[in-house]
């Protein structure tokens, strides 16, 4: 049975002694989140369904298929229905999933025993068969998470409850890449046999079973009669809207119409403020946006590292925390900010130079009247952040014209073609729950998606294969070190400020589990128990 | 005879317009920027990947084989497949037109109620300097103030003081009718503003017209009050030019009224067209703004069959070429 936790007036308590309620406040970055950001009132009776308004659907080219979600939005929908062998705590440290007990005989072997009392949601018993077919499936296939699951060589059955994962070397981040969505456990008995297919059908071990959904409008989950875990979940259902707009979703809070929004304006606990019966938290995430500058375009001066160094040196990245993401994001390094063991920002070797240096940078590659375009999309906060560092800039003598496309010219721009068509873009990276495992993208040998604006750094590609290695101890805490230092010098793709998510509810509508910090953007992570308040 | 060709010349008329429209809007979204490649593979698709998904939709074929084939299909019903949903557009479209027919015909009738009387109260009392000029004040404002400023004010207004309305949330009229109202009403109010100061106006300078006729002053002279001579000799000589700016203004609004529908996250016709925009899912902008200008160009037949109705002599005209 999954871990109960204490009543919901704690919930409360836990907003406001952690700044993050409506009433905006000091900055309160992820080191200062609590473990929880709510928890749900365990004395509230079972049933009841929850209205949640999110800002945009799933929209995988794989469709619903679990192991092909490449985005948060796809994993925290598809995690009401589908489990892994392992999840991640409230600290980030692995915690039984499907698995009810693991150990690692080698460092190079993971042997998972598996819980006896797991059925899919048509009734049939999980396997370890299944487990096996849908490990080696993901491994066929092409999804981007095999990336994230790193030397994986081979997933073999022991025994029906116990089964051996094989690396061809060590990888520490392991349990926390095997702890999201898309390694989640199928039932393949069905997809072998043709009569689940998982790009259209959702049929897992999880909490709630997909009943209805209509792309970009609505989604309804009911209950999983057969879930595993004893009197979870607590609700009967969740029923889900897309409202793109954030407006709508906040009016929504404020009329009751809905129970739960997801929020993506930074601005959303100062305008819910003293709305009656609503709650909005700040839960931190290890996402955070980072500033690509394009090293491949004919041309680039961006080609020169002094250039890209004195751009770094430039960037304050605690007034975008401060004034790009409303003080709800933090600075970070290329080790998300929040997880355990993250290099600390403020001593990066270019956060301890100043603006003289980086004048002097320019000078010397004759960059002293650079300017360039910088393409960012719409989605709040990117606009602010964008603005910062154009304010930033200015300080050295550096114009920055700021181009704010839809998501389809944006995508053109930065992935269209290769060499890249663009100077510098902003986008954000999913940190995930280990901080060497977002590190791997700065390779784009390996990542695929950058190789049309970022040269090769055979010093970084060493430091990124060391960071995810070296075993957990003062070695791995060196390695992390090394990463963020090479990133750092770099400064092809330069980490910047994490990305809050802001989770609004109705005290009268429901009693939620939050956690303080989401490695996978998932704020329905805990959604078996959440509770019904009305 | 001459009724037949008219209605052949209108029809054919019609098809060349639908042609023309298929022509563009194939175009338009192909030569947009960024492809739906990236959009709905998303950055980390290999090439390989890239190509299979071109080649499931025939998307790398010459644009003129790729337009043959979807106005083919078109001609036979189907409208193609969303390559984001990978469900067939035509079954999304039926699912949000009614949400748009809804919205459309609420803005039609309070343009209609509210619109009428005050074009005729406006008409009637043209002398009434100061009314005028208010009156000349409220068109002005209800033409020229944009949907997306007065839907945005309204989003905020009352999302603070809600008053019984909610903003977004939409429900079905079928699943509960008074919470589908209470959606539907602050939409349904921004666009009736502009379709109501069209239908006064309109409704204004047509009375204003016929007032001037000689049959209108025989009608005072023999001494019949003022609500009859309005009601008998006024409204039914007035309603064509009323009728034909009706039918315009319900065209265009069943043919989605974007920026309503994406402000008040309503699951239109209108938002799927502004989504699929931007995630560059060819099949369902190319499918929207057919549909849109089909209903439209159907509503403008149709007025042109109304107007027959409403006055013989200029649908009489009409066909014979006079009008």
């Amino acid at each position: 049975m999954r871990t109960r936790w204490l009543a919901g007036g704690a919930a409360i308590a836990v907003l406001a002694a952690s700044g993050c309620g409506a009433g905006g406040g000091p900055p309160a970055g992820p080191q200062k989140q609590p473990a929880y950001l709510a928890e749900a009132d365990t004395g509230l009776p079972e049933g009841g369904r929850l209205d949640l308004q999110i800002h945009v659907d799933s929209g995988a080219a794989t469709g619903l298929d679990p192991q092909g979600a490449d985005t948060a939005t796809s994993w925290q929908l598809m995690s009401l229905v589908y489990e892994t062998l392992v999840t991640v705590g409230s600290d980030f440290d692995p915690e039984p999933g499907l698995a009810e007990k693991w150990e690692q005989p080698s460092p190079t072997k993971y042997v998972f025993h598996l819980r006896d009392d797991v059925e899919f949601s048509n009734g049939r018993a999980m396997t370890a068969d299944d487990v096996v077919g849908s490990m080696e499936r993901l491994l066929d296939g092409s999804a981007t998470w095999k990336g994230q699951l790193g030397p994986l060589k081979s997933v073999d059955k022991v025994d029906a409850g116990t089964v051996e994962f094989t690396l061809d070397r060590p990888y520490t981040p392991f349990l926390a890449a095997l702890a999201n969505v898309p390694a989640a456990v199928l039932p393949m008995k069905e997809v072998a046999d043709g009569s689940v297919d998982p790009a259209k059908d959702m049929l897992g071990t999880g909490p709630f079973v997909m009943a209805k959904h209509r792309q970009d409008v609505s989604w309804r989950f009911d209950r999983n009669e057969h879930y595993w875990a004893d009197g979870a979940p607590a609700l009967d259902g969740i029923d889900i809207s897309v409202a793109p707009q954030g407006s709508t979703r906040i009016a929504g809070l404020q009329d009751g119409s809905s129970g739960m929004a997801i929020l993506d304006n930074v601005d959303a606990p100062q305008v819910l403020k003293g709305a009656r019966d609503v709650e909005v938290g700040t839960q931190a995430t290890t996402d955070f946006f980072y500033l690509m500058l394009n090293t491949k375009a004919a041309g680039s001066k961006f080609a020169d590292k002094r250039v890209r160094s004195a751009v770094n040196i430039a960037m304050d990245r605690q007034l975008m925390a401060d004034a790009g993401t409303g003080g709800l994001g933090s600075p970070t390094a290329v080790t998300p900010a929040g997880l355990p063991g993250a290099c600390d920002p403020a001593e990066l070797p270019a956060a301890k130079e100043d603006l003289d240096r980086a004048r002097k940078l320019l000078e010397d590659a004759g960059a002293e009247d650079l300017s360039f375009k910088l393409a960012i999309y719409s989605t709040e906060p990117a606009p602010a952040i964008a603005q910062v560092v154009q304010q930033n800039l200015e300080k050295i003598g550096v114009t920055v014209d700021i181009q704010q496309l839809d998501e389809g010219s944006w995508a053109d721009e930065v992935y269209g073609a290769s060499p890249a068509k663009f100077d510098a873009a902003l986008s954000w990276f999913a940190g995930y729950a280990d901080p060497a495992m977002v590190g791997q993208w700065w390779n784009p040998e390996s990542a695929g998606f950058n190789q049309g604006f970022m040269t090769p750094d055979p010093a970084l590609d060493k430091a990124i294969d060391t960071a995810v290695s070296e075993p957990e101890g003062k070695g791995r805490a060196a390695a992390l070190e090394k990463l963020c230092a090479a990133v750092d010098a770099d400064a092809q793709m330069i980490p910047l400020v994490t990305r809050p998510l802001i989770v609004g509810y109705r005290k009268d509508a429901v009693s939620p589990s939050l956690y303080g910090t989401e490695g996978y953007g998932n704020a329905l992570r805990l959604a078996a128990d959440f509770r019904a308040a009305k | 005879m001459r009724f037949a060709s008219w209605w052949i010349g209108r029809v054919a008329s019609a098809a060349g317009t639908l042609l023309g429209v298929s022509v563009l809007i194939f175009a338009a979204v192909r030569f947009m920027p960024g492809g739906y490649a990236q959009i709905v593979l998303g950055p980390f698709a290999t090439p390989g990947e890239r190509a299979a998904l071109a080649a499931r939709y025939g998307l790398e074929d010459p644009l003129v084989v790729q337009y043959g084939r979807w106005i083919a299909s078109v001609g036979r019903g189907d409208f193609g497949t969303s390559l984001l949903s990978k469900e067939p557009v035509a079954a999304e479209l039926v699912q949000r037109l009614p949400v748009t027919a809804e919205l459309a015909v609420l803005a039609a009738v309070a343009a209609v109620l509210v619109g009428v009387p005050l074009g005729v109260l406006t008409a009637v009392r043209s002398r009434d300097g100061g009314g005028a000029a208010a009156g000349r004040l409220a068109s002005g404002l209800g033409v020229s103030v944009p949907e997306f400023v007065l839907g945005s004010l309204l989003v905020f207004v009352f999302s603070r003081y809600a008053l019984g309305l909610t903003v977004g949330g939409y429900v079905p009229f079928a699943a509960d009718p008074g919470a589908n109202l209470r959606a539907m009403a602050l939409p349904a109010t921004v666009l009736a503003v502009a379709a109501t100061t069209a239908v006064a106006r309109t409704t204004r300078d047509a009375v204003m017209n016929v007032l001037t006729e000689q049959y209108v002053t025989a009608a005072v002279a023999r001494g019949e009050p003022p609500w009859f001579i309005v009601r008998h000799h006024v409204l039914r000589n007035a309603a064509v030019p009323v009728v034909i700016v009706l039918t315009v203004i319900t065209a265009s609004l069943l043919g989605g009224a974007l920026i309503v529908e994406y402000l008040f996250d309503l699951p239109g016709v209108g938002s799927y067209i502004v989504q699929a925009v931007g995630r560059r899912d060819y099949a369902v902008v190319q499918a929207g703004v057919l549909l849109a200008a089909t209903v439209f160009i159907l509503m403008n037949v149709i007025a042109d069959f109304v107007v027959g109705v409403v006055d013989p002599r200029l649908g009489a005209a009409a066909r014979n070429g006079g009008v």
